[in-house]
């Protein structure tokens, strides 16, 4: 590498912008709120925007490994928990904006909403499953729970896409012959067919023998 | 849930004089800069002699409708819309429907009556008394709105073209214009909008044809020129610009029905007993109003309308 110095400054800001890209719609909903322009139906603004941060957060934080593998792009690893900590945080908000701010606490309410709708079930496993691994993202649990650990953090691939299906549900129209507004969470649905595949060796294996191939042509060395 | 208070009071209906609607109008159409045919129309038509003026923003601060409720803001009234022509954004209708031409405009009438024909825009305001109506509109997705409407009563227009023997149901049909309204090629939804009615809903006194609301030509975003108010129903049902009304003798396709039947039954009656995949419909929230508020069943207007449907089943017949 002719300049390490350099590297050392990119992976720097790639950090930064990691963490001002997540915190950017937080700070677009309180800025709206602050100015009173969340529109007419404030809480469905707010369901709305945290439910789609937490999704594409969700799906970056999942796309980490495989970038970091087929690119060779070791740093990026560092960039997985973080993603997956603001995509908790913005399925908190949106359940708290659910809860709290729409329904008052009216846990009665809240539970008959609930159990009543599938795609609220659905949501509120997602949901479980993200507190749950951000809880014990932290280094005191990994050495604690050791091997059950990982495979805790794997079922981040379950809350991801319970998610997509609370998306898909959430959406006007109907599933089955796709009529309605279903371009974004079928997006990232299929983003995250993609990247579950792309954990296997089978598929990542050829891509990054392709690259590493293309990148040793010039006769440089790694 | 099941001692919901069920309340019955008359309804607020004013007078609002034919002059004052086509001065609006012809006032409204001068500022969009189409001073068409229909104007000229407009301004031929009678005048009732001696009628009095509301001044056009005359201050709407403490109305409400039979209820209490106060009527939802101008600005989110006409802000804040389903019209899944233009868009589904309900914050971006206003403006993507801004320049949607409504002069001149017809609707035909055809079917099962002893009089088919077409109608004009304004044949409908000179011929029919146009009356302020406030009713609260319950959208399926869960929020809802307390509005003034102008308009008259269908059954009035039902009367002129005699419905036969054979007519039970009344269709309803939206425009499409495809260069002026952005979605309805996207291929999302079946367009053009289609609702229905059984005939004696069609008649009932509440169901209006809505030519206004707040004392002003209907909005773009609101359905303009005409459109459908049917209060104790689900807002789908409040069909939007309509060109047709048909006059069948079997129940008619309605666009969300044909999209997910599962979800949105043909009669699509308020009801908070009978739930919804996904909005509440035991509550909800009224726009402008902090929190939500329980749903009235049939949207407070059960003892009017509970007589059409004695001896059915609500719950399966939604
Ligand atoms: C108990 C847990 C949850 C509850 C009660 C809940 C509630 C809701 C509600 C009520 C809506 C519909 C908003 C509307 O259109 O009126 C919604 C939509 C949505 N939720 Fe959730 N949610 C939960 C969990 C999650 C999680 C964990 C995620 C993502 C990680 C998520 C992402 C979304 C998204 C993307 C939408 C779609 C917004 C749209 O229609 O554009 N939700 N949620």
């Amino acid at each position: 590498m002719a300049n390490i110095h350099q590297k050392i400054r990119v992976e720097k800001l790639i950090r930064v912008a990691v963490h001002v890209g997540s915190l950017f719609p937080l700070a677009m909903v309180l800025w709206l709120m602050v100015t009173g322009n969340l529109g007419f139906n404030p809480v469905e603004t707010v369901l709305h925007r945290t439910g789609h941060a937490a999704v594409a957060l969700l799906v970056l934080s999942l796309a980490v490994t495989p970038l970091r593998r087929i690119f060779r792009l070791q740093f990026l690893g560092r960039l997985r928990k973080p993603l997956g900590l603001y995509a908790a945080l913005y399925a908190g908000l949106h359940f708290a904006a659910f809860a709290v701010w729409d329904y008052r606490l009216n846990l009665n309410l809240i539970w008959m909403e609930i159990v009543e709708k599938p795609f609220l079930i659905v949501g509120l496993v997602s949901l479980i499953i993200l507190v749950l691994l951000a809880g014990t993202s932290f280094r005191f649990w990994q050495r604690k729970l050791g091997k059950k650990w990982r495979w805790l953090q794997k079922t981040v691939y379950l809350a991801a896409g319970l998610a997509v299906i609370h998306y898909l549900l959430a959406v006007k129209g109907d599933l089955l012959t796709l009529q309605g507004a279903y371009t974004a969470p079928l997006i990232a649905g299929g983003l995250l067919i993609l990247l579950l595949l792309l954990r296997i060796p089978f598929f990542y294996k050829p891509i990054q023998r392709f690259l590493n191939h293309q990148s040793a042509k010039p006769g440089e060395k790694e | 849930m099941a001692d919901k208070k069920r309340h019955s009071v008359p309804l607020n209906r004013d007078e609002v004089t034919p002059k004052h609607i086509y001065q609006n109008r012809r006032q409204f159409l001068k500022q969009m800069g189409m001073v068409g045919l229909g104007a000229l129309l407009a301004s031929c038509a009678p005048r009732k002699p001696g009628a009095s003026d509301i001044p056009p923003d005359a201050p709407v601060n403490g109305r409400t409708d039979e209820l209490g409720d106060a009527l939802t803001s101008y600005s989110a009234v006409t802000g804040y819309n389903n019209f899944y022509e233009f868009t589904t954004s309900k914050e971006q209708v206003a403006s993507l429907a801004q320049n949607f031409e409504t002069d001149p405009w017809s609707v035909r009438v055809d079917g099962l009556v002893n009089h088919p024909g077409v109608l004009s825009l304004e044949d409908m305001l000179a011929n029919f008394n146009q009356e302020e109506r406030i009713y609260r509109m319950r959208c399926v997705e869960g929020w809802s709105m307390v509005i003034p409407w102008v308009g008259f009563p269908l059954h009035k227009l039902l009367a002129e073209v005699e419905p036969t023997a054979d007519a039970r149901y009344v269709a309803f049909e939206t425009a499409v214009v495809p260069d002026q309204m952005d979605a309805v090629d996207s291929g999302r939804f079946p367009f053009p909008y289609l609702e229905g009615l059984r005939l004696d809903e069609a008649q009932h006194d509440l169901t209006l044809l809505a030519t206004g609301l707040y004392d002003e030509p209907m909005p773009p975003q609101n359905g303009a020129p005409i459109r459908l108010v049917v209060p104790w129903k689900y807002g789908f049902k409040s069909i939007k610009s309509i060109v047709r009304i048909s006059l069948v003798a079997e129940e008619p396709p309605t666009l969300w029905n044909i999209v997910a039947p599962q979800e949105y039954g043909f009669y699509a009656n308020v009801n908070p007993d009978v739930s919804h995949p996904r909005w509440s419909q035991a509550t909800e929230r009224r726009i402008g109003e902090p929190g939500r508020r329980e749903t009235l069943f049939m949207n407070g207007y059960a003892d009017e309308v509970m007589p059409l449907y004695e001896g059915m089943d609500l719950t399966i017949q939604f």
